[in-house]
Parts: structure tokens; sequence; C-alpha cells
């Protein structure tokens, strides 16, 4: 079971978890702005770019890192 | 009708991609062990995906509207990203290309190492074409019936699976050869910025946002993630590393 599960979470969430957190925290500010009322359409459009481009930049640098250990 | 469209396209270059895959493998087994048992193993494979898809599908269309969007979008974003995000860094040289070639080869010289059959039964090509099949295409499974669920058009998203399945099937049975020339990192792109923003679009709905423009609003997401994308490959390939998947 505990083997499903973890199988799930990798399908889902993939190379990077911080995509999925990211994904999840632009969620829950979303809704927040909705709930106070405020413009909220912008900023998952805004948001979700900048978050791939953290995980790509990260991947980079590992990618740099590993290739100097080599 | 412009939605129905877009998710069969995306349905449709989804299950390209990851059947090209299991054709490698299915063809790497058939060509050393006999085509029998790769084909039995690939069609029951298909048969569970069908099952799959025919009853979470269906269920899922019963869910409230809100909820699903919110929880489908949400996994759609999650998943389309992780397909840019492999697709960009392949570009940019940050990761090697799928290179079919090579996986062909790597799975013959596989085969042939497995060891016979014991009872008449190749269970080595049996399993391992049940498996490769059922894994890359519960990806496609998971696109159809979120896709087809929110849009419902479950039917929809499932025949452009089909349709794609059967153009490599077919290709496949032809020229007995990997689909080496099938540009894989360019299909997963587009599949990649399709499901972004399906996902942006409906995840946002589900957290309550009104989208300015209503549908039209889906359509420059597509624009805006195809730019960003396009831009990301640009911007982060100025000093490309190959490294090894």
């Amino acid at each position: 079971m505990r083997r499903v599960a973890r199988g799930v979470v990798d399908f889902v969430v993939g190379d990077d978890i911080w995509i999925a957190v990211a994904v999840l925290a632009l969620l829950a500010a979303t809704a927040v702005l909705v709930r106070i009322g405020g413009e909220a359409w912008w900023l998952l459009p805004a948001g979700v770019p900048a978050a791939l481009w953290i995980s790509l930049v990260r991947a980079r640098r590992q990618a740099r890192g590993s290739r100097r250990l080599s | 009708m412009t939605g129905n469209l877009l998710v069969f396209l995306g349905a449709a270059l989804a299950s390209a991609v990851e059947m090209v895959e299991t054709l490698t493998i299915v063809l790497a087994l058939g060509v050393t062990r006999g085509w029998r048992a790769p084909l039995q193993g690939a069609v029951a494979a298909l048969a569970v995906l069908v099952v799959v898809v025919a009853a979470l599908g269906p269920a899922l269309e019963a869910v409230p509207i809100d909820l699903l969007r919110l929880v489908v979008g949400s996994l759609l974003l999650v998943f389309g990203l992780q397909w840019l995000r492999k697709a960009i860094l392949r570009a940019s040289g940050f990761k090697a290309l799928h290179d079919e070639e090579a996986a062909f080869a790597a799975e013959v010289a596989a085969a042939r190492a497995a060891g016979g059959t014991s009872d008449g039964v190749d269970h080595y090509a049996l399993v391992i074409s049940f498996k490769s099949t059922l894994l890359e295409g519960m990806e496609v499974a998971f696109i159809v019936i979120t896709l087809g669920a929110n849009q419902g058009a479950t039917g929809i998203a499932a025949a452009g699976a089909v349709t794609a399945l059967v153009v490599v099937v077919i290709v496949g049975a032809l020229v007995r050869h990997p689909l080496s020339r099938v540009p894989e990192n360019t299909l997963k792109f587009a599949v990649g910025v399709m499901l972004t923003s399906f996902g942006t679009f409906w995840a946002g709905e589900g957290v309550g946002i009104d989208w300015p423009g209503a549908e039209v609003a889906l359509a420059v997401l597509i624009v805006l993630t195809v730019a960003w994308s396009l831009l990301f490959t640009k911007l982060l390939g100025r000093q490309p590393i190959a490294v090894a998947a």
C-alpha cells in the first residue's frame, strides 16, 4: 500500500517537488485574494512561469554541479 | 467546440509521445523473441487502460464542477509543468534527448540476454511488454480522464488518444523500426503547454477566479505559455551542458 502511494506521488510530483509545492502555494494565495475581494486573476499567470523558472535554474545548477564532480 | 478540439489534440499528442516509446520496447521484444508474447502483453495492458478510463472518466464527470476543476486543474498544472520542465531542459541541452535508436538497441540486448521460455510461454517478453505499455499508457489515461472530465468530453479525449495509438501502431507495423524521426521533444513541449494552460485556467476557476474574457482567457493563456516557455528555452540554452537523462 505504501509503495502504491509512493508510486502515485512520484507519478504526479515527478522530478521536482518544488513545482507541486509552488502550485499549491499559488492556489492558496489566489483563493485568499478571491475571498478578501481583491483582483486575483493575474496571480496564476504570473506565478506559474516564475515557479517553473526557479525549478529550471535549480536543475541547471545541479547539472553544473554534477559535471564539476565528474 | 474549440475547447473540445484542444482536448482532442492534447490527448492525441500525449498518446503519440508515450506510444512511440512503448512501440520501441514492443518492437525490440518482437524482433528478438517473437511477436506473440509482446503483443499479448501490450493488448492486455491496453485492455486494463480502457477499463480504467471507462470507469473513472464518467465517475469524475459526476463530481461537483468547482471541486473537479480545482483538483483536476491543480493536477494538470503540476503534470503539465513537469512535461514542460523536461522538454525545456532537453531542448536547452541540460538533459539528453530521448534516443529511440539507443533505447531500441538497449532493449534488444536485454531481450537477448534474458533466459528462454520454460513452459512455452515467454514470460520475460509478456511481462516487459505489459509493464511498459501499462506504465506509459497510465500517463495517457490520466490526461484523458482529467482533460475529458473537466470539459465533459471524456469520449473526445479518449478518441484523440485512440487515434494517435492507431497511427503509431500502423506506422510501426509498416516500418518495423523505432520511430526515431518523430519530434518527440517538440510533442512533449506542446503537450506541456496545453496541460499547463488548461490546468491554470481550470484550477483558477476552481479557487473562484472569474477570468477576464471568460473562455478567451484560455486561448490567451496558451499563447502566453508558449511565449514564456520558448523564452526560458532560449535563456537556459545559452550555456548548455549535455548530461545523461
